[in-house]
């Protein structure tokens, strides 16, 4: 936007500074430098702990193979109808392990559609002090993870990090907030407690998240 | 014509004499309570969590102008627009103007507590929009045309049975009133929205000044789809929502969703930097953030309480304020309620206008206490008192009685003095039967209250008898 | 001591009580009769221009006093001198003086436990009791087991937490003039978590507290009662032959008249 078509910026702006001429003071004692966060001993154990409190599924598989498996008996219990998948090269050739005759539409071809019923894609980081999916728009989109009613995550065990702190350190390391205009942390399945402050699963994000995640990691694509 | 104040007292008094209101709010309060002791384990150390957040938003806030210029350098480098707002109008207009050149028929809205302070929807609805509030209490409180109860569960105050009569009325296919079920109805109803709406309307949660991004949170998802699915997406944020960088978000997201909803943390926490990437299958076309002032500079500019601009928005004060849990989040009558709304509307909206908030407490400062930023909230409900004093309308009646009240403590025969005159009338009025009838001299206290008893004689009038003249 | 002025008027028996139990633990008591008021109901209502005189007549009084320390049975009162005298007093040629005073007055059972030490005062009160939260100890003073340890002490007391003990009771001074409908509900909830509790009588550290509980119960017809926390430290063993329920059981001068607390129906 053009200065000339927001002339209140500058005021604003001088307000601002204006203002903030005077100090305010700060309170308290400094924030120690010990932890806030008990620190999490064992990703692993705490990230399916996590899971199991949130509702978030946990598949472990051996590898990419059994994890093409384990995605097929998921869609195996989902309605019929199509799926919509990121179009990654992992989850291109986990297909032919897939159940004929789903329709799949690829991120390639642009956004999910209304009636998609699940939604596959990788993910950016998983986080084990809460049980979370780091996704970013390079997981097949933006829609992709919110869109379907089911939600599958393929992800290896290379991409499980402690705690929040680590998780951005990853995220900053590939320059994730630089290359993509939209991350998200999702931390189990969608829900609210609107109604008399009671926990509902399943608003308007989808009712299942699955996580499936592999053990033996694979070479980092491209 | 009546004030505001006016109105609330009305309204807080029917509202503390509804046994039943009060029963459905203690029960959501007790949830909330269970919750959040149950999140408290999480927490190594919560204490230093909430220092660490007014750090956070003290470096923040005390820096705001050139945290502002970092996001919106950043914003634009990706495509994004930022315009920035002086006023309610100045917002409304930009947004209704953008939804007027692009043709816009049906929008998308997540919950924004600035939305409501600009009162964007009508805005739009008069024009011919139809909007769609999409955060389930929004949804519900929309549909009964009431504004919201509460900063973070807006329909707090309606029962399952209400919002399933509700549904049935207005969405039709409800079979029960298990909130399950409703809340599977309200999908269903707003899927078609989500998917064929042109704009998507969001507030921010935070504005990460150093990479350029827009933090939203949500439970429900519904800012997801109205941020991915929409070509346009407009965001609406306060100044002061800004923190420095990105890793802040690691100790403020659980903390937020504790003080919150007593969650370990919400399940959706976006962050947008721009509209669609040139490399990206989806998303909006056009992003546009605005950055709304409308009196935040002003409070900005007192030193005593440039820290209310700190707030969050988790609604923890209103969840731990007795006097909320009393009279419910409609009697306040204004967009923000609760201790923060108390502070904080006198500086939005006047002191004359809204100064019967900051009185509307017992200071019990359970909400100081509660508050994930350590906003010194029930301090700042003094200082507004002392303002109004010094600056807005009280009645004269009461500017009296202080003068009365200090030429009496000023001396200790006169105290003495008075109070045995008051005690002897009292004794006597309430020795001739008159006590919690009209002509009770303590008529306002005793219409609520059993009599007291008066004692005969003060206690410095035993002591002397004890010991002597000291 | 300082006597708040609302106890010199309204409970002198909290004032009496607390001298009795200073001075069986050792102390000698001091009244300076010059005092009034701490200024409280001034600045809360946000009269602080009013206040002020008040303030700086209350820290010349006690300033003056060569006392080791000011107790007060008033949580309220205490921080209104240790907490809000500084900014009440901003720009007063009194500011030190303030300071000095914050740091040597006491609420009454912070004073027993963190200044004389004792947690034991010989008292003897055979009923069941809930202690409320007052706000101001709670909150400004940081009180929470100081009170309840020395009533764990007190012989025969059986000693219950009422569900939601922390929550304001809805006095809060000009507030239950002023909003009295509130005022109402807020101590209509209270007593019904005193009746829950299934205590005989509900304490405080803050005499204004008890008023606005007593009041409502009484209204209510609650068999529950409301006794100040140096009421029930006063209280030593009742005579054998006594009714152990009766309130005048406990040998004392006419000056007691009601001292064991209010509420009687």
């Amino acid at each position: 936007m053009e200065q000339a078509e927001n002339p209140g910026r500058e005021r604003i702006l001088a307000r601002i500074r204006g203002a903030l001429r005077e100090t305010a003071p700060k309170h308290g004692a400094p924030a120690s430098t010990g932890p806030i966060f008990a620190p999490v001993r064992d990703p692993f154990d705490r990230f399916q702990k996590e899971c199991s409190q949130n509702l978030t599924e946990c598949v472990i598989t051996s590898d990419m193979g059994a994890s093409a498996a384990a995605v097929a008996e998921v869609l195996a219990s989902i309605s019929p109808g199509q799926i919509f998948v990121q179009d990654a090269p992992e989850l291109r050739c986990m297909v032919p392990l897939w159940p004929h005759g789903r329709n799949i539409r690829w991120s390639s071809e642009g956004g999910p559609l209304e009636a998609s019923q699940a939604t596959i894609t990788l993910a950016e980081a998983l986080v084990a002090q809460t049980g979370s999916v780091f996704v970013s728009s390079s997981c097949g989109g933006r829609a992709a993870s919110v869109a379907a009613p089911v939600h599958i995550v393929v992800a290896t065990l290379d991409q499980l990090v402690p705690d929040l702190d680590a998780a951005f350190a990853r995220l900053r390391e590939r320059r994730a907030q630089e290359t993509n205009s939209m991350l998200c942390l999702i931390t189990g399945s969608s829900r609210t407690a609107d109604i008399e402050k009671i926990l509902v699963m399943g608003a308007h994000g989808p009712r299942r998240l699955v996580v499936v995640l592999a053990l033996r990691t694979i070479p980092a694509r491209g | 014509m009546s004030t505001p104040a006016q109105e609330f007292l009305r309204n807080a008094a029917t509202k503390s004499a509804d046994l039943v209101h009060r029963r459905t709010i203690r029960t959501g309060i007790d949830h909330y309570e269970a919750a959040v002791g149950r999140s408290g384990a999480r927490f190594h150390d919560w204490e230093a969590a909430r220092q660490r957040l007014h750090e956070i938003k003290w470096e923040a806030v005390n820096h705001l102008d050139r945290y502002l210029l970092e996001f919106e350098t950043r914003i634009r480098e990706r495509g994004g627009h930022v315009y920035w707002a002086e006023t309610a109008e100045d917002a409304r207009r930009y947004v209704t103007d953008l939804a007027a050149r692009n043709n816009v028929r049906t929008v998308v809205k997540s919950k924004s507590m600035v939305t409501e302070e600009i009162d964007l929807t009508h805005t739009l609805e008069e024009q011919g929009v139809t909007v769609f509030e999409t955060d389930l209490g929004e949804m519900i409180v929309q549909l009964r045309k009431e504004p919201p109860y509460h900063l973070m569960t807006p329909a707090m105050h309606l029962t399952r049975a209400e919002i399933a009569d509700l549904f049935r009325e207005k969405l039709g296919g409800v079979e029960s009133d298990d909130p399950q079920h409703l809340v599977a109805v309200a999908r269903r109803a707003l899927r078609r929205a989500f998917f064929s709406a042109e704009m998507g309307i969001s507030g921010a949660n935070f504005l990460v000044a150093e990479s350029g991004l827009m933090a939203l949170t949500t439970n429900e998802g519904n800012g997801r789809l109205g941020s991915s699915l929409p070509r346009i997406h407009v965001a609406v944020a306060g100044i002061e929502k800004v923190i420095p960088r990105m890793e802040d978000l690691a100790v403020i997201w659980p903390t937020i969703a504790r003080s919150a909803v007593g969650q370990p943390i919400a399940c959706y926490n976006t962050l947008i930097g721009g509209p669609r990437g040139p490399n990206e299958t989806d998303g909006p076309e056009e992003f546009h953030v605005v950055l709304l002032d409308n009196g935040r500079s002003e409070l900005l500019a007192d030193p005593e309480q440039r820290e209310v601009l700190h707030c969050i928005r988790c609604g923890a004060c209103l969840n731990v304020c007795p006097v909320f849990r009393n009279i419910g989040g409609h009697s306040y009558g204004t967009v923000y309620g609760g201790p923060i709304g108390s502070v904080l509307m006198p500086h939005l909206g006047g002191l004359n206008k809204f100064q019967h908030l900051s009185f509307a407490s017992s200071l019990c400062g359970a909400c100081t206490d509660a508050c994930p930023v350590k906003i010194n909230l029930h301090h700042h409900l003094l200082q507004n008192r002392r303002n109004a004093v010094r600056s807005a309308d009280r009645p004269a009646s009461e500017r009296l009685a202080f003068k009365l009240w200090r030429w009496t403590m000023m001396g200790s025969q006169r105290f003495a003095f008075v109070g045995s005159v008051a005690r002897m009338l009292l004794r006597a009025a309430y020795g001739w039967g008159l006590a919690r009838t009209p002509l009770d001299p303590m008529r306002p206290w005793t219409k609520v209250h059993g009599a007291p008893e008066i004692p005969a004689k003060s206690f410095r009038a035993l002591w002397k008898e004890q010991h002597g003249a000291s | 001591m300082f006597i708040p002025c609302f106890v010199d008027q309204l409970n002198p028996e909290v004032g009496l009580d607390m001298a009795r139990v200073l001075q069986r633990i050792g102390y000698s008591v001091d009244f300076p009769e010059a005092q009034t008021c701490c200024g409280q109901p001034a600045f809360n209502s946000g009269y602080w221009q009013e206040a002020r005189r008040p303030a700086e007549r209350f820290v010349e009084i006690f300033g003056a006093s060569d006392a080791d320390a000011i107790v007060c049975p008033s949580g309220s009162c205490t921080t209104m001198v240790r907490t809000f005298y500084r900014d009440l007093l901003q720009g007063s040629p009194l500011t030190g003086d303030a300071a000095t005073l914050a740091a040597r007055i006491f609420e009454f059972s912070e004073f027993l436990l963190k200044v004389a030490q004792v947690a034991d005062v010989g008292a003897s009160f055979p009923h069941r009791v809930a202690y409320h939260d007052a706000c101001h100890a709670l909150r400004e003073l940081r009180l929470k087991q100081e009170p309840r340890e020395l009533l764990r002490h007190v012989r025969g007391l059986d000693l219950v937490e009422m569900p939601y003990c922390e929550e304001c009771c809805g006095f809060g001074g000009t507030f239950a003039t002023k909003f009295p409908m509130i005022s109402a509900a807020m101590g209509e909830t209270k007593a019904a978590h005193a009746e829950a509790s299934g205590a005989d009588y509900v304490t405080s550290t803050d005499p204004s507290c008890l008023m606005h509980i007593d009041g409502v119960l009484r209204l209510r017809k609650s068999r529950v009662r409301t006794v100040h926390l140096a009421s029930i430290l006063a209280q030593t063993a009742v005579p054998a032959g006594a009714q152990p329920s009766s309130r005048t059981a406990v040998a004392r001068g006419p000056s007691q008249e009601g001292a064991l607390g209010k509420g009687t129906p």
